[in-house]
């Protein structure tokens, strides 16, 4: 198959009357932005392990706070603009009904853009709260109602429910007897955000202290990567996948047994974030169980992908969207496996604390559900522009350099996290660890760099496809985002 | 089984119900409801001596940071006083309400710079963890008004800091946070200098005589604690360190000079005090405030 031949034979861009076009492609913009900008906060602090972090000394620069940033930007700015942006394109044209309102649509990405900017903000001034992955400012001094700054909590929860408002409209019109299983999910996810929202930032701040908050904020940040992301990238890749490889999806039957799987395991598996801790054993064992449950939960999708993308292997050289998909599943299946295996106790006995940890979180977070919304945007981005990308060979970069970049950043923080976790076993002096440490900390930042790099290129590309010069494209091939 | 409706009151309602149940109220049911929450003023009576000593050391920072600093009365303020002595009820009640202030806002500090990201405040019992890092805390240890939200950390980038307190002096996390490889040679932790601010302060330099008898460099300078912010309060702590030394000593007048300095802000004694009591309060403890 050839990439764009005959001007003459290229398709019109497929018009999509029900598709508001402007918000899927800032949407995106806003993701792939955030992406860049937390990615390279990533980078920077990398380099406060080995002493060389440009800003130290100035307050509102220092690692501690601007590592914040890293992790909330990366899911409140990217992963769901990125989802988000992809809804605006996958659900009206899953219900055959456009979205609630295009007006709506612009006041919700206005004020999501404002909390994100308001959050970093409220982080680097010294207002980020307590909570892993929800650092967002409450606004509120600690279990009081004293107001320091802007309550971007709230402001989150005022946009999950305006989000939910604009996307459930069209469904709920739709609705009959047999929905796509992507709308389920897209469905679930979007309600379960608010509730997970509501408990993770309310409950340990001023309900319950102690141990039992701590139980509350395991299974928030556990809530929020299964019950929000995880949805959200399975419905989104339910939709995706059949359209770019125009056929149906290998079993209907798998993705529902997958999806009531996932609501029933996924949210018990919140304490296993603190394992071996002081809350109850009972309640740590029950959160052991359920994540190995939910390895059976995650096979469901990846056989139903493999088993969908059976005969079109070719699509993996030829097709850039379904390569990323296709290198997520792997990285997915990776992960979930792993996840099985350091959940029981003896295995968080040596890896706990340790670098292990942050390479598992990167192999989920960007090996998965980034690598996913980045095929989305490869494959959206020319439908969106109406023009051909800028240059194909630049989508390349970004997929190897970000490929080779996360592979060496997993294999780095899995081996360093071992070191480190006999090493704290073995009572090795701190400094005798930290110093072993050091070559570990020196290609991790390599490593990050190289994301980085191919995140500019992409960025690039995106800029100067809009920008630049109008390129045909033929729509009828999907598979034209690769260099033939 | 797929009739789309269901999904949103079994799966978006049910199952996350059941898990908040689960893993939220059952864990609480069991352990955090049997007993009341610690308010910040149980938890701040007992009032820990390096907190005690940081008024000793920095007294114009802890005067600055305390309202009820004037009324904290040390030891050798009450030496002369009887065991019965109102002012020493009066100045334990002082100490409590300081240190309080001290938790709560040291505490608020210890999660603005994100500390909990790199130190961890969770002991497990495997791993040779109770050897190096000391006591396994209980839920009731840390059913308190200070732990909301819990701070167990995630990653042990630096050493855990459960039971932190009275490990070290309070001018080695003065020094350690001025330069982190100054007290702790190959630390990859930043420097806090925020946390310090310029003043001028009182010194005292060495007798011509004892430092060629010694050895002591003459520029040898020793420090009185206080950094005052203007010069002027500077020249007037000299006054009275001047007007405090017996007659028989009145040479060592002549050598007291003010010179520029730094000293930690209000807000680094908070995080000392904060770092100072880090396990030091377990459940037996619990106590009625006196009001």
């Amino acid at each position: 198959m050839t990439s764009v031949a005959d001007p003459a034979q290229v398709a019109e861009v497929p018009s999509e009357p029900l598709v508001d076009k402007g918000l899927v492609k800032w949407h995106l913009t806003a993701a792939i932005f955030f992406m860049v900008t937390a990615m390279t906060w990533g980078f920077l602090v990398s380099l406060q392990f080995f002493g060389h972090y440009p800003f130290e000394g100035i307050s509102f620069l220092s690692y501690g706070r601007v590592r914040l940033l890293h992790t909330n930007e990366i899911a409140y700015g990217f992963l769901v603009n990125g989802f988000v942006g992809c809804m605006y394109y996958a659900i009206p044209r899953m219900t055959g009904k456009s979205v609630a309102s295009s007006k709506l649509g612009w006041l919700i990405f206005g004020v999501w853009q404002f909390i994100i900017v308001a959050m970093s903000v409220g982080q680097l001034l010294g207002f980020g709260q307590g909570v892993e992955w929800g650092e967002t400012p409450t606004g509120f001094r600690p279990g009081t109602w004293e107001l320091q700054y802007i309550p971007v909590d709230f402001l989150i929860e005022l946009g999950a429910v305006l989000v939910a408002i604009q996307f459930l409209t069209p469904i709920v019109k739709s609705v009959r007897k047999h929905q796509y299983v992507s709308l389920w999910y897209l469905t679930a996810g979007m309600i379960w955000l608010i509730l997970t929202y509501v408990m993770g930032n309310t409950l340990p701040e001023w309900t319950l202290a102690g141990t039992s908050g701590a139980a509350t904020v395991g299974l928030f940040i556990h809530d929020l990567v299964g019950l929000f992301v995880t949805p959200m990238g399975w419905g989104l890749m339910y939709f995706f996948v059949p359209v770019i490889l125009r056929k149906p999806i290998w079993s209907h039957a798998l993705s529902v047994i997958g999806f009531w799987a996932l609501a029933f395991f996924y949210p018990l598996n919140g304490v296993h974030h603190f394992l071996l801790s002081s809350i109850p054993m009972s309640v740590q064992y029950g959160a052991i169980i359920s994540t190995m449950a939910v390895e059976i939960v995650v096979t469901t999708v990846v056989v139903n992908f493999f088993a969908t993308m059976w005969g079109r292997g070719d699509a993996l050289r030829t097709n850039l969207p379904i390569r990323w998909f296709f290198t997520g599943m792997i990285c997915y299946f990776i992960t979930c496996l792993q996840c099985m295996f350091h959940t029981t106790l003896t295995m968080q006995e040596i890896i706990h604390f340790t670098d292990w940890v942050p390479g598992h979180a990167h192999l989920v977070m960007l090996g998965v559900f980034a690598f996913w919304i980045m095929g989305m945007t490869t494959w959206l981005w020319p439908r969106l522009t109406g023009s051909d990308w800028h240059n194909r060979r630049l989508n390349h970069w970004h997929y190897w350099l970000t490929v080779i970049g996360l592979v060496i950043m997993f294999g780095d923080l899995t081996a360093a996290g071992l070191v480190h976790g006999y090493m704290l076993a073995a009572l090795s002096p701190w400094m005798e660890i930290v110093r072993a440490m050091h070559g570990f900390w020196v290609i991790r930042t390599f490593a990050g760099g190289m994301i980085v790099a191919g995140q500019l290129c992409f960025a690039w590309n995106m800029y100067k496809t809009c920008t630049g010069e109008v390129k045909p494209y033929d729509y009828r091939v999907d598979l034209a985002t690769v260099e033939a | 089984m797929d009739r789309f409706t269901s999904v949103l009151l079994v799966a978006g309602l049910g199952c996350f119900a059941l898990a908040f149940v689960l893993s939220g109220l059952y864990p609480w049911l069991i352990t955090d409801a049997k007993q009341t929450e610690a308010t910040i003023a149980e938890v701040a009576y007992n009032v820990t001596t390096e907190f005690k000593q940081l008024k000793e050391m920095y007294p114009v920072a802890f005067a600055d940071a305390y309202p009820t600093a004037d009324e904290c009365l040390t030891d050798r303020d009450l030496a002369s006083a009887d065991d019965d002595d109102p002012r020493r009820a009066q100045s334990d009640d002082a100490w409590r309400a300081a240190h309080a202030f001290a938790l709560q806002a040291g505490r608020d500090t210890y999660v603005a710079e994100a500390c909990w990201h790199c130190h961890s405040q969770f002991v497990r019992p495997v791993a040779n963890e109770t050897q190096r890092f000391g006591r396994i805390r209980v839920p009731a240890d840390e059913n308190n008004a200070l732990q909301r939200p819990m701070m167990f950390g995630t990653r042990r980038v630096g050493p855990d800091l459960t039971n932190e307190g009275g490990k070290r002096s309070n001018d080695w996390h003065v020094a350690h946070f001025s330069d982190p490889t100054g007290t702790s040679p190959g630390s990859i932790m930043p420097a806090y200098t925020w946390f310090f601010r310029d003043g001028h302060q009182v010194f005292r330099t060495i007798d011509p005589d004892s430092a060629e008898r010694t050895g002591i460099a003459t520029s040898r300078r020793y420090p009185v604690p206080g950094v005052y912010a203007t010069q002027a309060d500077a020249e007037a702590a000299l006054q009275r360190a001047s007007d405090a030394t017996p007659d028989n000593l009145s040479t060592e007048r002549k050598r007291l000079v003010v010179g520029e300095s730094e000293g930690p802000t209000p807000n680094a004694l908070n995080v000392i005090a904060y770092l100072q009591w880090l396990g030091t309060w377990t459940d037996d403890d619990r106590r009625e405030p006196q009001q």
